[in-house]
Formats: structure tokens, C-alpha cells, sequence
């Protein structure tokens, strides 16, 4: 997946032809004269925060095989409402378990006490 | 929504004018060759769409391919997106070779070339005072990143091997304030990279018709895990080009910042404000 690369190189000064992606997003969905189409198209928002979602996405994928992953035990970036609505839905799912196969529970506990 | 399955059909068939750009009609626009261009996929020839004063450069597309709907998914396609705005940029590059453009942004489509046309036509004052804007200039991108943060030196902060052997009273403390050090270093390297950026800016503002900061790309957008502090572009005149190059070159020597120059642009970002 070469194409998540979007940097431009080591080239300091990079030729006309070698724009990357990201500039020329930045230019071709919110710059240039507006004038209104006939066919609505959201570009300018949602769409920005698709894209950027996506290239996160990429980035954070590029960034793992890279072995870069301090924001994953960062305390600083781990929010702790985040943890306790994980711990939350962990205990309710646990509950839901316990009340479906009352041995599946106690079998997880031990597996993950191993690990 | 009304009946989807009906509009389909119905669009299926129809075509659409996309439009490219807009340029001034000259006897070398009358003449621009533009079948070598390939367009967006799934459209025909990219052609120009003559209209008193001023041409755009248009493509007529499957209306069925460029309903906002399509446009969400190819939204959330990086390949998508990525073919289609080069293939937009591709075209507004291509007229910009013969004299001034001014682009519109990707997908702004009209029913056919009659209605492209009279919305052109209802905006010729804006396009004229872009078009004087830009002509003989060029966009110039800037961007600043911190330099790379020298490693601290482990000597300096850490505490002598006997405190930091075991579990002595104090190591805790010894390693927060490890920590704050380390903190206050980067907040520090922070606050010079921004002031570089800032002078670069100046100088660089000093050389151009007019300028705009951009949103700076966070590791998440540029896949890059340098520190980018500025990301500015500026509206050059085309005899001023060279001593663009050569004020970055100087400014990176000076400040000790990576400085990347992205140009010539089709000035995309000076010709909204008109």
C-alpha cells in the first residue's frame, strides 16, 4: 500500500509534478471560486471529515507497521470516561454472559490471567 | 428521498456538464488543445465551452456517477478521491500552461451546457476580477517543520546510578521531575518552531501579492511524523518565482528548519476571496 505514503520525499524543494495528495486536496475541495451548481454536492465539511477520518485511518495503520504506538498506553491520551464506559459495558457483557453459559465466564477469567 | 429506484433510472441516462475552470476567451484559448487530457474517469473528451468573454473548461459526465450520493462513497475512498482530484487538478494544470485560470472546486456540476453557461455568464464579474488577480502569478506552498528534537541528554537528568538503583525513597520524585523536564524541553522547542514559523512567514509575506495560512498537517494527514509548524501559500508574481526558491533555501540555513516549497500552483487559494 505505497499510496498511503503521501509524503513527498526527501526532496526539499519538490518539483512542480511531485504535489502530494494532501496539498492537492486541500486546494482542489475548498479552494477555487464558488460558484452554485446544479447538483448539490457536500464537499466542504463532512466530506473534509470524512477524508480526514480516512487518512487517519491510513496514517495510524502506516504508523503501527512502523512499530509508532506510545498514544496507545499514553494515560495523557486514554480518557478516563472512555475507560469507564469500557469497563461498564465490559461488566454488563460479562453479566449477559454469566446469565447465557454460566461456566463461560469463569473459563475467560482463567484464560486471560494466564496471559 | 423520493421514489430512488425511479431517479435512477431517469439519471442513469443523462449526462451532466462538469466544469473544470474558467479562463479568459483569447485567440490561444480559442486554439487550446485539450483532447490530450484525460478527464475524470467514465466522462467524455474534456472540452472547452466557449461563452462570451470566457471559456471554462468542461467534461460531460454520467449524471448517474456524480450524484452526492456517489460523491459520499467516493468520499470515503482514498483511491477514489485520490483519481479523482488529480484527474480535476490534472485538467486545471493543463489550460494553466496557456494563460490565466481560475478553477472551481471538484464536482461543481450543471445540467447541461446551457445552464453552465448562464451561471458562468451571472458570475463574469467575479471570474474577470479573479482572472486580473492571477494572471502572471503563481501559488507557492510553504511548509515549516520543527527541527527534529535533539535526544536529551539521559546524563543531565537522571539521578546518580545509587539513587536510581532499587527502590530508594525518592526515585518516584526523581522520575516525575525526569518527567517535567522532558515536558517543559518539548514545550520550549514548541514555542521556537512556532516563532520560526512566524518569521518565515513575514519574509515570505514580504515577497508576495497576497498569502493564507492553511491548516498545518498533524502526523494523521501527511503519514509523517515530523513536527509541521506552518503551512502557508502564497500568490507570487512569476518574475518574483526565483527569489521564492531562494529565500527558502536561505531562511531553512538561517533558522535550522526543514522548509518545504511546493510550486507553481494554478492559484486555487487566491481566488475565492473576489
Amino acid at each position: 500500500m505505497t499510496d498511503l505514503d503521501f509524503r513527498q520525499g526527501d526532496q526539499p524543494i519538490p518539483g512542480p509534478q511531485t504535489n502530494n495528495l494532501a496539498d492537492i486536496l486541500e486546494r482542489v475541495l475548498d479552494k477555487g471560486i464558488v460558484i452554485a451548481g446544479d447538483i448539490k454536492i457536500d464537499l466542504l465539511d463532512i466530506e473534509l471529515l470524512t477524508i480526514r477520518l480516512r487518512l487517519f485511518v491510513a496514517s495510524v495503520d502506516t504508523a503501527k507497521k512502523a512499530g509508532i504506538d506510545w498514544w496507545e498506553t499514553d494515560p495523557a491520551l486514554s480518557s478516563k470516561a472512555s475507560r469507564n464506559a469500557l469497563e461498564d459495558e465490559n461488566r454488563e457483557l460479562r453479566e449477559r454472559l454469566k446469565a447465557l453459559e454460566p461456566s463461560a465466564d469463569t473459563g475467560r477469567e482463567k484464560e486471560s490471567e494466564q496471559a | 428521498m423520493t421514489e430512488p429506484s425511479d431517479s435512477r433510472v431517469a439519471s442513469a441516462e443523462a449526462a451532466v456538464t462538469y466544469v473544470f475552470a474558467v479562463c479568459r476567451s483569447t485567440r490561444a484559448t480559442s486554439t487550446l488543445d485539450v483532447t490530450g487530457v484525460a478527464g475524470l474517469p467514465g466522462g467524455e473528451a474534456v472540452r472547452l465551452l466557449p461563452s462570451g468573454l470566457l471559456t471554462a473548461v468542461v467534461q460531460t459526465v454520467p449524471a448517474a456517477d456524480f450524484t452526492d450520493e456517489v460523491w459520499q462513497r467516493r468520499l470515503s475512498d482514498r483511491e477514489e478521491i485520490e483519481r479523482y482530484a488529480r484527474a480535476h487538478h490534472a485538467v486545471v494544470s493543463a489550460v494553466a500552461t496557456h494563460g490565466p485560470v481560475v478553477p472551481l472546486p471538484l464536482a461543481t456540476l450543471y445540467h447541461d451546457d446551457d445552464r453552465a453557461r448562464s451561471r458562468l455568464a451571472d458570475e463574469a464579474d467575479r471570474f474577470h476580477t479573479a482572472l486580473k488577480r492571477v494572471a502572471h502569478h503563481a501559488e507557492w506552498g510553504v511548509k515549516v517543520y520543527r527541527p527534529l528534537a535533539p535526544e536529551p541528554d539521559p546524563a543531565a537528568d537522571a539521578p546518580a546510578p545509587e539513587a536510581a538503583g532499587g527502590r530508594a525513597p525518592g526515585a518516584g520524585l526523581a522520575y516525575l521531575n525526569r518527567k517535567r523536564g522532558a515536558q517543559a524541553r518539548r514545550e520550549k522547542l514548541r514555542e521556537q518552531a512556532l516563532d520560526v514559523a512566524d518569521s518565515v512567514d513575514a519574509e515570505l509575506r514580504g515577497l508576495a501579492a497576497a498569502s493564507r495560512r492553511l491548516r498545518t498537517h498533524g502526523a494523521a494527514l501527511s503519514g509523517d511524523q515530523r513536527v509541521h509548524v506552518l503551512n502557508a501559500t502564497y500568490l507570487v508574481a512569476d518574475e518574483r518565482a526565483d527569489e521564492v526558491a531562494r529565500l527558502v533555501a536561505v531562511l531553512g540555513e538561517r533558522t535550522g528548519a526543514q522548509i518545504e516549497l511546493s510550486g507553481p500552483w494554478v492559484p486555487y487559494s487566491f481566488v475565492g476571496e473576489v
